[in-house]
């Protein structure tokens, strides 16, 4: 695997940690930091700080019966430990996984969004209202200009982009708002996959581009 | 079922625990983490409290298990009351968190974090995933998350690391300035972060981050020895 160049960052992430992310964009965060391990180490600092932070509180007063309910809990039936399904998700190319942080989602067949552009809807069952997809862009070809309205953020899963400010390979991050619009273009080289999590609207530039993105429903 | 957790009550089980000579008997050295602080209110240390997570793992011990109790479902319950969770609720969370301590026990890798750490996650979890139930009133089976699953054996010197890192977070804190430590409490404690903290304080957002992220690399600054 190629080295990993770009990271949420400290805000990002620590929201993450502090389980103060909406589901998309923690699926999105969980997908990087799966396969980083300079990521993975840093959530281990913030999740340390959440241990130490969890010392430091005061103690509430539990019921007077707290440890018998809760020894009895553990005495009857456990609920059945279920492993999370693997859902239906689109054909990928070969070399490709399919992201830890998906198992259990669901995720539709490309669809076809314009010429060298394809899409999936993927459902969080634990938030369908969540606005997460795979972007699929063949060789050369460039996403539409656009801009956010509030926050999105992207992992690149397979291939190359290049958003006219630095260059995305596979396991990289992006976090993009509204301060820019930007424009991936997918390297020569071949496909690029990413996974996406939308919060707020993308306001694309130009008719054309205004349609797709009502197409996508973003 | 031995005596201790047929007791209603955290505190009879502290007055059932061995006497102070159990410390340096071998076989059961999580008796004594109990007995140690019988008395005093003196907090156990993370060593002790790791201790007792491995005896809860090993060997389903429950004084063991009654001491983690102790120490921490009042703190969870706390956490939970902070993030705006009403008595009631925080209280059963809390318990059902204990009940999660018990079963996962034997996931629990002292190579990768610490039990106040683990435990911190399992009640991270716990309310993200309780309030995502409520939302949607799905999900009727627990589900195994991913932290449960490390996908690779942890190494030998991952152990030494892990305690360094928690004990390098812990000492990294108590030097942080206070409006630093404040918004990174702040962090864990609003469930939108930074722009509830800026409403909070009478701050403005830019001034939060930047506080945000002094404390973070803070923190990393006093960590960047330990990254492998």
């Amino acid at each position: 695997m190629t080295t990993i160049q770009h990271h949420p960052d400290d805000e990002l992430l620590l929201a993450h940690a502090a389980g103060s992310l909406d589901r998309g964009h923690s699926v999105v965060v969980a997908s990087h930091v799966e396969n980083c391990a300079h990521c993975r180490e840093r959530m281990h600092v913030f999740e340390a700080v959440g241990g130490a932070l969890l010392d430091e509180l005061p103690a509430a007063t539990m019921a007077p019966d707290a440890l018998a309910r809760t020894m009895a809990a553990i005495d009857a039936s456990p609920k059945p430990l279920a492993m999370p399904t693997q859902a239906p998700h689109p054909v990928l190319p070969p070399g490709m996984t399919w992201p830890r942080s998906l198992t259990g989602c669901p995720a539709t067949r490309w669809r076809w969004l314009g010429p060298g552009m394809r899409w999936s809807r993927v459902t969080l069952p634990d938030d369908p209202a969540a606005n997460v997809f795979l972007l699929r862009i063949g060789a050369g070809k460039n996403l539409p200009m656009h801009t956010h309205s509030d926050s999105e953020l992207t992992q690149v899963l397979h291939g190359t982009f290049h958003d006219g400010r630095a260059l995305f390979g596979p396991g990289d991050f992006d976090e993009a708002d509204g301060s820019f619009h930007h424009q991936p273009v997918v390297q020569a080289g071949g496909e690029c996959i990413c996974l996406a999590s939308v919060r707020g609207r993308v306001l694309f530039n130009g008719v054309v581009a205004r349609t797709l993105g009502a197409l996508v429903g973003m | 079922m031995p005596p201790a957790v047929r007791k209603s009550s955290m505190n009879t089980v502290r007055q059932t625990t061995a006497p102070v000579s159990s410390r340096v008997r071998p076989r059961a050295p999580w008796l004594s983490i109990v007995t140690l602080h019988q008395g005093r209110d003196a907090m156990p240390t993370s060593e002790e409290l790791n201790n007792l997570a491995q005896a809860v793992a090993r060997k389903g011990d429950r004084q063991a298990f009654a001491a983690l109790f102790k120490h921490f479902a009042p703190r969870v319950k706390s956490y939970l009351i902070r993030l705006g969770t009403s008595e009631g609720l925080a209280e059963e969370l809390a318990q059902e968190a204990m009940v999660s301590v018990w079963r996962k026990a034997p996931s629990f890798d002292p190579s990768l974090a610490n039990v106040s750490t683990w435990i911190f996650t399992i009640a991270r979890n716990l309310r993200v995933d309780h309030f995502r139930r409520i939302g949607n009133r799905t999900a009727d089976a627990e589900e195994l998350d991913g932290d449960d699953m490390p996908d690779t054996l942890p190494q030998p010197d991952e152990l030494l690391l892990t305690r360094q890192r928690e004990a390098g977070v812990r000492a990294a804190m108590a030097q942080l300035p206070d409006e630093q430590a404040q918004v990174l409490r702040l962090s864990f404690y609003e469930e939108q972060p930074h722009s509830q903290i800026a409403k909070a304080l009478g701050l403005p957002l830019g001034t939060v981050k930047s506080r945000v992220r002094l404390a973070v690399r803070h923190l990393r600054r006093l960590l960047d020895g330990l990254e492998p």
